[in-house]
């Protein structure tokens, strides 16, 4: 309620934006003083999330993926949005190992790095709308916080 | 900083970007590709010097790697690991199909 930050930032669905969406967001962040190690979490978190709006949301097809971060005292809140082609089964995707695309060497980990390396995760997807990540970083809390939003 | 390759003999030396991401170990799986093609290729060492950074798509690259040296009897080593990768490393289980190539140095030298 009281201290927070917004930003928001639209950019071509396309290898070359990821790192860029990386930049972005751990630039924003460092307003709270995050550690390094904080940091690098944050980085692979939404590298991880950017990747799969591109390679599963869009595809072969261009589309904007759109990052929504706020600052809220001592917590980052980040969405990562895709308008692509959705996931069918979010559950199923979201297991370990589990991967669509195991021809493009896909490891099937993403949902648990991104799950391992932030404080909360939630993926919502509406087939043939797109997909919305949700990701909360606690700074200060180390890893396995249970901190919850709200 | 790019990806470096070198070759020798049946070995393939990676070094790794610093930041390998999708768009990265895409680029570096086609080159590898191209020299595996281009050589016999038994050997491939990951060398994580200069990288701060890996996400997923880096572990499906070396697995990659893993899968097409493995029928031939070949290996995959990691090098100069920092701790920060090693998290990494550790998460994705792929300390059970890679070996830390310094651990290598020490055993040849304890043998010697």
């Amino acid at each position: 309620m009281s201290n927070t930050n917004e930003m928001q930032v639209e950019f071509d669905g396309i290898g070359e934006n990821e790192g860029f969406a990386r930049v972005v967001v751990a630039a924003f962040v460092s307003q709270l003083n995050p550690t390094l190690e904080e940091l690098g979490d944050i980085k692979v978190a939404v590298s991880e999330a950017v990747t799969n709006a591109i390679i599963h949301g869009y595809e072969k097809t261009r589309g904007k993926v759109r990052i929504h971060a706020k600052l809220q005292e001592n917590r980052l809140i980040i969405q990562i949005m895709d308008s692509g082609k959705g996931i069918d089964d979010v559950e199923k995707a979201m297991e370990p190992l589990f991967t669509t695309k195991p021809e493009e060497e896909r490891s099937g980990m993403g949902f648990s790095f991104m799950e391992a390396f932030t404080d909360e995760l939630k993926v919502e997807s509406r087939p043939g709308e797109g997909t919305t990540v949700t990701m909360v970083k606690v700074m200060g809390a180390g890893n396995g916080s249970d901190d919850r939003i709200d | 900083m790019e990806y470096e390759l070198k070759l020798d003999q049946e070995w393939l030396w990676i070094g790794l970007p610093t930041e390998l991401d999708h768009f990265q170990a895409e680029q570096i799986r086609k080159a590898v590709k191209d020299k595996m093609q281009e050589r016999y290729i038994k050997y491939v060492i990951f060398d994580f010097e200069r990288t701060s950074l890996m996400d997923s798509s880096g572990i499906g690259l070396i697995a990659g790697r893993y899968r097409e040296l493995a029928v031939r009897g070949g290996q995959v080593y990691v090098s100069n690991v920092h701790d920060r990768m090693k998290k990494v490393l550790t998460l994705s289980g792929l300390y059970r199909i890679v070996t830390p190539w310094e651990q290598v140095m020490v055993s040849e030298s304890e043998n010697n």
